[in-house]
């Protein structure tokens, strides 16, 4: 029985005026020029209710990048679907903002990478934070859902107090604490944002504090980080289970990273009908249930509980996309995330320099 | 939650019906599928009707019943909702 999808993520571009140490879009991006136009998109968004999809979450980069954010929040609305805007703030105007609500715009979920300016803007790698800020008071004036996403790493756990008192000064229906997950260019900078074990410890319950004050006033959820777990995370609910990600210019994906697993033919929506893509590509179902596993996988109780966890950490650490998620401790690759959480935990890795995500360039 | 609360959904949550498989409430982080009389007693929750009124109502609805049982757990599950900020209480 093939699972049905609950939600789309819509990479509606790769442009983004912030350059994050941790963006989650892949190292290669893609160009203005490939990204496809608003009716391509809202003909997916139609494809994807009819495969039982229920949320659409736009995304980019920056999706107020484009000029036609509207028209794309439309037609997720008029798909029947709940209309998410993930954004960095920039390039929303007070007046922006309006007109996107009122082309049925359902919640908005902004960035911020820290709670004091100077140390946001050097993660951002670029002036961004008190423009954020001045966002927000905005959209906590209109009905619309609000939850404020704070990724937090060893260079602002300190300050996660400080981050909880700025979203509830801030009027925010949900704050989402996520730790980094070290793909594409978080990979990059993993020796400088990987928390320690007492920065991890500290936070879990500081948050549970919090949660408990807060308790009916502000939602609090938690991304943990996946190296200092004992097993892995369900990535994404099990590759093909529950989620769908569509890239700028179309190329249908199980998630952010997972093109860069190799070996793996990915197909596009503007060439394939999204539902054959979902239940019958061979990408989407090389993955897909328990066939595939191997060794302790195959016969671990928590099998259906985490799916052997994430394909695309597999590949990135073990060079094998079909081994067991190596953060797991069951794994026999374990000892290379050992091997990172020792080296930062001994305090030796704070040399490195940053290596900001830039910006996709049109091919000439 | 008394008798005279006023619940009401809460911003960025909202009911929607799912293709021929009843009624879902669509929340910024996920999807709860409702059962029972969830659909409406959420239905009722607009920010107008106390949760006495919306206990009337639904006692009409299902013809009748034990009004304190029906008040009972429409609060219990409007109380869990509350907790999960799905539900704001006025």
């Amino acid at each position: 029985m093939i699972p049905r999808p609950q939600a789309l993520i819509a990479e509606v571009t790769h442009r983004c005026p912030l350059h994050c140490v941790y963006c989650s879009n892949p190292l290669a991006m893609r160009p203005r020029g490939e990204e496809m136009l608003a009716d391509a998109w809202a003909r997916i968004f139609r494809e994807a209710a009819d495969l039982g999809v229920l949320h659409v979450h736009l995304t980019g980069g920056e999706p107020a990048a484009r000029a036609d954010l509207e028209e794309l929040v439309h037609a997720g609305r008029a798909a029947n679907l709940y209309t998410n805007l993930i954004t960095s703030g920039i390039g929303v105007s007070e007046d922006r903002l309006d007109r996107l609500i009122g082309a049925g715009l359902d919640h908005l979920q902004l960035s911020v990478q820290d709670a004091e300016e100077d140390p946001a803007n050097e993660i951002a790698g670029a002036r961004a934070h008190a423009r954020k800020l001045g966002l927000a008071e905005v959209v906590r004036a209109r009905q619309i859902g609000f939850t404020l996403n704070a990724v937090v790493h060893r260079q602002n756990l300190e300050r996660l107090e400080a981050i909880i008192v700025l979203a509830e000064r801030l009027g925010v229906d949900r704050l989402e604490i996520a730790n980094v997950q070290y793909y594409g260019w978080a990979l990059e900078n993993r020796e400088r944002l990987m928390p320690t074990r007492t920065q991890l410890a500290a936070s879990v319950s500081l948050v549970d504090a919090h949660r408990a004050r807060l308790k009916g006033r502000m939602r609090i959820d938690f991304v943990p980080p996946d190296y200092y777990a004992r097993y892995p995370k369900a990535c994404m609910g099990g590759w093909g289970r529950s989620l769908i990600l569509v890239d700028p210019c179309g190329q249908v994906l199980p998630c952010h990273a997972a093109a860069v697993i190799p070996k793996l033919s990915f197909e596009n929506a503007q060439a394939r009908p999204l539902r054959w893509i979902w239940e019958e590509s061979p990408a989407f179902q090389r993955f897909r249930g328990e066939d595939w596993m191997p060794e302790p996988c195959r016969s671990c109780d928590r099998r259906q509980e985490d799916f052997g966890g994430c394909r695309c950490q597999a590949f990135l650490l073990t060079g094998d996309a079909s081994a067991t998620d190596p953060v797991c401790s069951l794994s026999p690759h374990r000892g290379i995330v050992d091997g990172v959480t020792g080296r930062i935990n001994s305090g030796a890795c704070n040399g490195a320099s940053w290596v900001y995500r830039i910006d996709p360039v049109d091919r000439r | 939650m008394t008798a005279a609360s006023v619940p009401k959904l809460a911003r960025g949550c909202r009911l929607s019906e799912d293709g021929g498989e009843g009624w879902v409430l669509l929340i910024p982080e996920g999807v709860m599928r409702l059962s029972g009389p969830g659909p409406q007693i959420l239905r009722r929750c607009d920010g107008s009707r106390s949760l006495q009124q919306i206990v009337r109502e639904l006692a009409d609805e299902f013809g009748g019943g034990d009004a304190a049982r029906i008040e009972s757990e429409t609060a219990a599950f409007l109380e869990r909702l509350r907790e999960r900020r799905v539900i704001v209480v006025e």
